[in-house]
């Protein structure tokens, strides 16, 4: 490629080789250039699939746009209408907001809970007993979303499923007399077994290199000062994984506060029970279902920008800790 | 930390139990649902009432199963081809390279990985819409290679930093050109990484589901995980067919996270953990 690229050059323009000659064929010039030539393809990709549609989305949010706009290729500015309606909209504050940050706020802190004992637990295993259980949580980690999903909603089947005969069985309750997905409060429980099933084994494989980072010394240390296990772990885990701890706490913010696919794919988790919805279930069935693609960009735009401001903090750590 | 009572070692070997109790449980439903004979009347018992392996028979051969998978893994495997060639040009470039706008680069990367998928299906349907670009497995294979590229990249950045530059220099004083250099020298090296990275670009556009829910109309085009839904009818659920269907999607997901797990936690952490 390096070759060709003169070539055609001289073929075109005169003035060329002239230019050539006065920089010798210069490795600077070429070193200058060659990660731009390296990074174009990623770079386009990344622009004209996620960047401009970013574009695309907060212009849309300042439109009442629906699908005959499109097919007549017009636009319709109404400028923060859309905004002040769902800002506005007491189903936001009361229903879709609580759905959301209660929710992520519950699911981050249990994942860390979780993911935290069980690193801990794992790190006093000796090698291959070790190694079977990280195998095991791997598989927790592997069982895709969607799937993970069916397979509660089927634990949580109201009429036949294990934990409704299970109760039968006790003589607690009866099968098919309560319908846990129709109750915001039981659906959500349900909903963060799911997401803290699926997302702590990240937290503890991640914790569990972190902890083996830490020199057995300043745990030593610490015993002989007399600190108790609970203290040591405070006083010496903690402080040492901080950088660690960070990031798994706003990454598993990040991926809590968006869970689309473990609401949507549970009974009336797709719009139907309307109490039920969080912010990214709001925006696509206001845009999907509703064909109101400038609300639905909206409540988007929203969503987005609380992320990024999560997104931001988690950099921001990121950065302080290693050189990019 | 490295006591050995016996009172010890009976907690830790109870806590193995529960935890892999706990963590296999899920999966160990799914497995037993979908060979259970009758799954619906089950009710809490650990053991299946039997075994068959009907449910799998109807969903490969009556419910045609076979057609999402092969729309899934067409779409996947593209994903993994465009993905891992563009991911490594721009890894190299940022782990070889010291240029101007690089860290903004390195940012924009980590950046666009926050990008919630709910935010872009509107605004890519539409586009998608206006070139006719639905129901077409190569306008679901470019989306995929959107979000799967920043991973790759932050991922494999790591693999090519971690190539000594003096094999490189080496390359090069023997007269190597760049190219010749990364074709003998750095693309072996970073091939692990590069295994690494494939299965994860190849999981994510298996698992993916908004995108082919929305992308994917045509009944002839749903990918497993919308496939997945015409085992729902309004109030009831085939949970034989339905699990047995998701054995079918979860275990190579499950085989490949098992089998390369050592480098895709390095992969995944290594953004986070030193080193």
């Amino acid at each position: 490629m390096s070759t060709a690229a003169p070539d055609l050059r001289d073929r075109q323009d005169g003035a060329a080789p002239l230019e050539r000659r006065a920089v010798p064929p210069g490795r600077r010039l070429r070193r200058g250039l060659a990660p731009w030539l390296l990074l174009a393809p990623a770079l386009i990709v990344l622009g004209v699939l996620l960047l401009w549609p970013m574009v695309r989305v907060l212009n849309l949010s300042l439109q009442d746009y629906e699908l005959k706009n499109l097919l007549r290729g017009d636009s319709n500015y109404v400028g923060l209408d859309n905004y002040v309606q769902v800002l506005t909209d007491p189903f936001l504050w009361q229903i879709v907001l609580p759905n959301t940050v209660g929710f992520a706020i519950v699911c981050v802190v249990l994942t860390m809970a979780v993911g935290t004992v069980v690193a801990l637990f794992l790190n006093t295993l000796g090698t291959a007993w070790r190694s079977i259980c990280t195998t095991a949580i791997m598989v927790a980690w592997a069982v895709p979303a969607l799937t993970g999903t069916y397979i509660f909603v089927w634990l949580f089947d109201p009429q036949s499923g294990l934990v409704i005969s299970a109760l039968d069985g006790l003589g607690l309750m009866e099968a098919g007399s309560v319908n846990w997905f129709t109750n915001r409060w039981s659906f959500y429980a349900i909903a963060t077994l799911n997401v803290v099933y699926h997302g702590f084994p990240f937290i503890a494989v991640t914790m569990l290199a972190g902890l083996t980072t830490v020199p057995d010394e300043l745990y030593e240390a610490a015993a002989l000062d007399g600190a108790g296990a609970w203290t040591r772990f405070w006083q010496v885990t903690v402080p040492t994984l901080r950088p660690i701890i960070a990031v798994c706490v706003i990454l598993s913010t990040i991926w809590d506060f968006k869970v689309f696919v473990q609401i949507f794919l549970m009974p009336g988790g797709d719009g139907s029970t309307r109490e039920v919805m969080n912010l990214g279930v709001w925006s696509y069935t206001q845009s999907f279902a509703q064909g109101e693609y400038g609300m639905g960009s909206t409540i988007a735009v929203l969503l987005t920008a609380l992320l990024m401001v999560i997104s931001v903090v988690y950099i921001r750590t990121l950065m302080k800790e290693e050189e990019l | 930390m490295n006591r050995r009572t016996p009172a010890t070692t009976a907690a830790r070997a109870i806590g193995v139990v529960v935890l892999l109790a706990l963590t296999l449980f899920p999966f160990y439903w799914m497995l037993s649902t979908a060979v259970d004979t009758s799954p619906l009347s089950r009710g809490a018992s650990l053991l299946p009432s039997g075994l068959t392996l009907e449910h799998f028979e109807h969903v490969l051969v009556d419910a045609g199963f076979l057609r999402y998978v092969r729309v899934s893994l067409v779409v996947a495997l593209g994903t993994v081809v465009l993905s891992g060639a563009v991911a490594l040009l721009a890894a190299v470039a940022v782990a070889r390279f010291r240029f101007r706008l690089r860290t903004q680069v390195l940012v924009m990367v980590l950046m666009v990985q926050m990008v919630p998928l709910e935010a872009l299906v509107i605004p890519l349907f539409l586009q998608a819409r206006t070139l006719g670009m639905l129901n077409s497995l190569l306008g679901l294979t470019i989306v995929y290679l959107g979000f799967s590229l920043a991973f790759a990249i932050w991922n494999l950045r790591g693999f090519v930093a971690a190539v000594p530059r003096e094999l490189e220099e080496a390359a090069y004083v023997d007269g190597a050109s760049w190219w010749r250099m990364f074709r003998s020298i750095l693309l072996p090296l970073v091939a692990p990484g590069l295994v690494a990275t494939s299965v994860f670009s190849f999981i994510t556009a298996w698992n993916e589901f908004i995108f082919a829910l929305t992308f994917m109309q045509d009944g002839s085009k749903y990918t497993v995980g919308v496939g997945l839904r015409t085992f729902f009818t309004q109030n009831t659920a085939d949970w034989g067919s339905v699990m047995a269907a998701s054995t079918i999607i979860a275990l190579p997901v499950v085989l490949f996270f098992v089998l390369v797990q050592r480098n895709l936690a390095k992969g995944i952490t290594a953004g986070a953990v030193k080193g």
